[in-house]
Parts: structure tokens; C-alpha cells; sequence
């Protein structure tokens, strides 16, 4: 045993909170493949599954926030493990929210019709944009375990290759034509588009976090309000 | 005669290892009686009231200590939380003047009743003080003292070092056992005296203050200790120090002073009792609230 090494049980509850809210990732990603064959194949028994397995994704999120309270309260945490609890937080909102945008995806599934996709090149942009969101998601949670701002700065060049995606879809809706049932339907894949769209946008804010638990200091790493580019 | 005098020794020790036994009128072995569940209760109390020559310390005391657990007991000064500790082994039949009314039950038995022998009952419920209180001997001798006492002393190098072990010091005391104990340093005198405590295999760890003259890595240590100690022995502590109630208690008690009307007479009251989680995070009751927060005290 190492003579100075205290509050051992402290470090490896935290350690096992951060494990389990980053876990959370692991259930957005599958819930996103998931999402992303359901839209494919417009397989609407796989997207109600999603939805109902939405609940594991909202317990995780409330497990952890409610020990992440009673850590606060008990361990009186203090610099680097206070931005660490406090970057937890906010990720495992963010978790949640990027469940609730595959429930929202999943949603409009029986909505968009069993008639054969009107375009499929939307079809294939939205799949296209879910990888990538994928990839965006598997790199926020190894920047976060790796405390590598570096990896985390990159997740706004992944998420605007996700971005420019969604505003492919856009131009693709505006083109569909005149046919009230085409456009209805690029219409409700545009929502969808946009939700995957906005997963990218939580995988950045947990990039964010990674770099405030890093240097202390929380700033966005891109201002919607006030744009660079 | 000469040949009976030769075995005396023997016979001496047996005979005391009986009237050891028949003291005991409430044994470890008869109160594992019910349930082995994490629920089992070590101490019932019912409307516990302690006095000092007829005046009230605490009174109204209502509250089950269960097995396993690290119970806290906090408070602002003279709500009689060390009182209460000290009945829960009887220490209190030291003070002159003293006296413990109300239901107090340990493993179901009456801890006050007339065949109860309280060195006996103390050996079960061990203590640890505020200061560390070795005694002038080496760190060995310190270990062994409580176990050569009761006669237990085949196998008395394990017993020690065993001891040792469970307080956490063994590696750092290994080497030095016939050095003199007050050459160890404060957090590690305390060890000691947790060592000392566990010798004589205890149910209950009753704890007073033990960390308050420690610096923080010392304390850090007797708190990581605490929350290995209690996989086999119960635990009361009483702490001035909130954070370290939270930090290591599965279950808190707040007690606080209550006035008379005329505020002549005041004594202390068991305020809220809960899990510490519950305590520290939503306690039910206002006056819990402003002293976890720190806005009254």
C-alpha cells in the first residue's frame, strides 16, 4: 500500500461514476445504429424498440446524476474531481439528449410511409451523416477518458463534415419537386436529419467539457451566436 | 500438594476462562440469533435518557444501530453525543452521578441489566478516544495487551499481527514491534489503539472523536479504515467534523440542544436519524438542513 494514498474508496467510486456515465455513450451509439438500420430498411418494429430502450438510456443518465449528488454531498470534492463531477453533469445531459434525438429520429419512421424512399440519395445522405455522427461520438467519449483536449478540438472539423451533410439533405428537399407526398416526405427526413445533426452538436459540448476539466476553463469551442467562419 | 501447585497455573487459567465465560451473561455467539441480513440490529434504543446527578444530558433518544454499518452520531457541542456514546458501552458507570434510563438493547438483551457485566460488555463493544492513549510498551506489547488479559495466549504473535493488519499498520510497524508505541506518530499511535481495540475481537467499535487531533493524510487513513473495518465490526463514531460524518457513516443521527421553556435546563435531542446520503443530500428536517449547511451551529 502506498503510504500516502488516501481516500482510496472516494477515487474508485468516482472512477466508476465517470466509467458508467461515459457508458452512456456506448448506449447512444448502439441506439444510433440501431436508429440508422431503421431508417435503411424503414423498419418500423426496430425503431420502437429504440424508443422503449430509451428508458436505459434516461435510468443511466438518472442513476449516475443522482450518485454524482450524493458524491458532492458526502466527499466534498475540490478542484480537478469538482470539474470532473461537474463536466459529468453536463455530459450525462448530454447523453440524454442524444437518446431522445434517436427516439425522435425513430418517431417519424411510421410517418415517412411504407412507399419505397421518394429519394434515395436523401436516404444515403442521412446514413452517411449517422456514421459520421457515430465516429463523432466514439471520439468524444476516448477524449474524455484520455483528457486530450486535442481530440476533443477535432470533434468540431468531424462535426462540420456532419453539418455539411445536413445542409446537403436540405438542398436535396428543396429540389424533390412539386408531389405533395414527395415533399411530405423529404420534409419529415429533414427532421430527422436535423436530429442527427444536433447529436453531433452534444458530442462536441462533451468535447468542451473535456477541455474545462483539462485547463480549468470553460469556453465554447464554436460561438453559434457568434460564428468565426 | 506440590504436584496441584505445579498445574495451578494451568488450572488457574482455566477456571478464569470459565468465570470469563459465565460473566459474559450476554455473548457474542447468543446474539447472532435472527437474521445475519445487513438489517441485523446491534443496538435498540427506546427512549434512552442519561443524567448527571439527576439532570438531564439527553433524554428522548430513539434510534437502531445495525450491523455492519458505520453510524454517526453529530452535533454542536453539548448535545450529548459523546454521552450517548459512552452509554453504548457503559462507560458511563464511571462517572459518579451517572445515570442511564430507558430501553437499551444490544442484540436484544438488556445492555443495563443486573447480570450484564460491563467490563465484559466493554470487551465486546471496544472504544477508541479522541487522543491516541497507547500504553508505555512497546507497539507488541500494546497489541497484546487486551488478549494476555483475557488469557488468549496461544498463537499470540498471529493474534497481534493480525490486529495489526486489520488497523492498516502492520507494514509500517513490522519491523520495530518491541519499540516503544510513543515513537509512532499520532495517526499511527491511533492505529494502534484501533489495533489494541480489534485485538480482543470486538462486535462493535464505539469511536470518540478519533481523528480530531490528526493531521488530514492521518485522518484520510483511519477513515479508509473505517470503511474496511466495518466488512467485519460495527461502527458508532462521533465527530465534530460534518464532512467526515458524511464521508464515512451509512447511517447519521443529528442531535441537537434543547432549551426549557424558562431556559434553565437544557439537554440534548435526537433531531433527525437517516441514511447519510439522505442527511447530507434532502434531510427531512429544517434544523438538520441549517446545520448540514452550516447556517446554524
Amino acid at each position: 500500500m502506498a503510504a500516502t494514498e488516501t481516500r482510496i474508496h472516494y477515487q474508485e467510486e468516482l472512477e466508476r461514476l465517470e466509467a458508467s456515465a461515459l457508458g452512456g455513450l456506448d448506449l447512444v451509439s448502439d441506439a444510433l445504429e440501431r436508429t440508422l438500420e431503421a431508417v435503411e430498411h424503414q423498419d418500423v418494429e426496430l425503431a420502437q424498440l429504440v424508443v422503449a430502450d430509451d428508458d436505459r438510456i434516461d435510468g443511466r443518465y438518472l442513476e449516475v446524476h443522482q450518485s454524482l449528488i450524493a458524491l458532492l454531498a458526502r466527499q466534498s470534492p475540490v478542484a480537478t474531481d469538482l470539474r470532473l463531477i461537474s463536466a459529468l453533469l453536463h455530459v450525462l445531459k448530454s447523453i440524454e439528449r442524444m437518446g431522445d434525438q434517436c427516439v425522435n429520429v425513430c418517431k417519424m419512421i411510421p410517418l415517412s410511409g411504407n412507399e419505397p424512399p421518394a429519394d434515395q440519395e436523401m436516404v444515403t445522405l442521412i446514413l452517411s451523416m449517422g456514421r459520421q455522427t457515430r465516429t463523432l461520438i466514439s471520439q468524444a467519449k476516448r477524449a474524455f477518458e484520455e483528457r486530450s483536449v486535442e481530440m476533443a478540438q477535432d470533434l468540431v472539423r468531424q462535426d462540420d463534415v456532419v453539418d455539411n451533410l445536413n445542409r446537403d439533405c436540405f438542398r436535396l428537399a428543396l429540389e424533390i419537386g412539386d408531389d405533395a407526398d414527395r415533399r411530405e416526405w423529404a420534409m419529415t427526413m429533414l427532421l430527422g436529419a436535423r436530429a442527427i445533426e444536433r447529436i453531433g452538436d452534444n458530442a462536441v459540448d462533451i468535447g468542451e467539457q473535456v477541455a474545462f476539466i483539462v485547463t480549468g476553463l470553460f469556453r465554447e469551442f464554436e460561438d453559434a451566436s457568434h460564428p468565426t467562419s | 500438594m506440590a504436584a496441584d501447585e505445579s498445574r495451578a497455573g494451568t488450572g488457574r487459567e482455566a477456571r478464569e476462562a470459565a468465570a470469563e465465560r459465565a460473566a459474559i451473561a450476554v455473548r457474542p455467539e447468543e446474539f447472532q440469533h435472527g437474521s445475519s441480513s445487513k438489517r441485523e440490529k446491534v443496538f435498540e434504543l427506546n427512549g434512552v435518557e442519561v443524567l448527571y446527578s439527576g439532570v438531564s444530558a439527553v433524554k428522548g433518544i430513539a434510534l437502531d444501530i445495525h450491523r455492519n454499518d458505520v453510524t454517526a452520531l453529530i452535533g454542536p457541542s453539548g448535545c450529548g453525543k459523546s454521552t450517548l456514546l459512552r452509554c453504548l458501552n457503559r462507560m458511563n458507570d464511571l462517572i459518579p452521578g451517572a445515570e442511564v434510563r430507558g430501553e437499551l438493547l444490544y442484540h436484544g438483551e438488556d445492555l443495563y441489566g443486573p447480570e450484564v457485566d460491563p467490563v465484559q460488555a466493554r470487551k465486546l463493544i471496544g472504544m477508541v478516544f479522541q487522543k491516541p492513549n497507547p500504553f508505555p510498551k512497546s507497539i507488541y506489547d500494546n497489541v497484546a495487551f487486551g488478549p494476555r488479559i483475557l488469557g488468549r495466549k496461544e498463537d499470540l504473535d498471529a493474534t497481534v499481527e493480525r490486529a495489526l493488519r486489520g488497523a492498516a499498520l502492520w507494514d509500517e510497524v513490522k519491523d520495530r514491534l518491541d519499540s516503544n508505541a510513543f515513537g509512532l506518530s499520532g495517526g499511527q499511535q491511533q492505529r494502534l489503539c484501533i489495533a489494541r481495540c480489534i485485538a480482543v475481537e470486538p462486535d462493535t467499535i464505539l469511536m470518540d472523536e478519533p481523528c480530531s487531533a490528526l493531521d488530514p493524510i492521518s485522518t484520510g487513513k483511519i477513515e479508509d479504515l473505517m470503511i474496511e473495518l466495518k466488512e467485519e465490526f460495527s461502527i458508532v463514531i462521533v465527530t465534530h467534523n460534518m464532512q467526515q460524518a458524511a464521508r464515512v457513516s451509512d447511517r447519521t443521527a443529528f442531535l441537537m440542544v434543547e432549551l426549557d421553556a424558562d431556559e434553565d435546563n437544557r439537554w440534548g435531542r435526537l433531531v433527525e436519524f437517516d441514511d447519510t446520503e439522505k442527511i447530507f443530500t434532502n434531510p427531512s428536517d429544517q434544523r438538520t438542513e441549517d446545520y448540514v449547511s452550516g447556517k446554524v451551529g
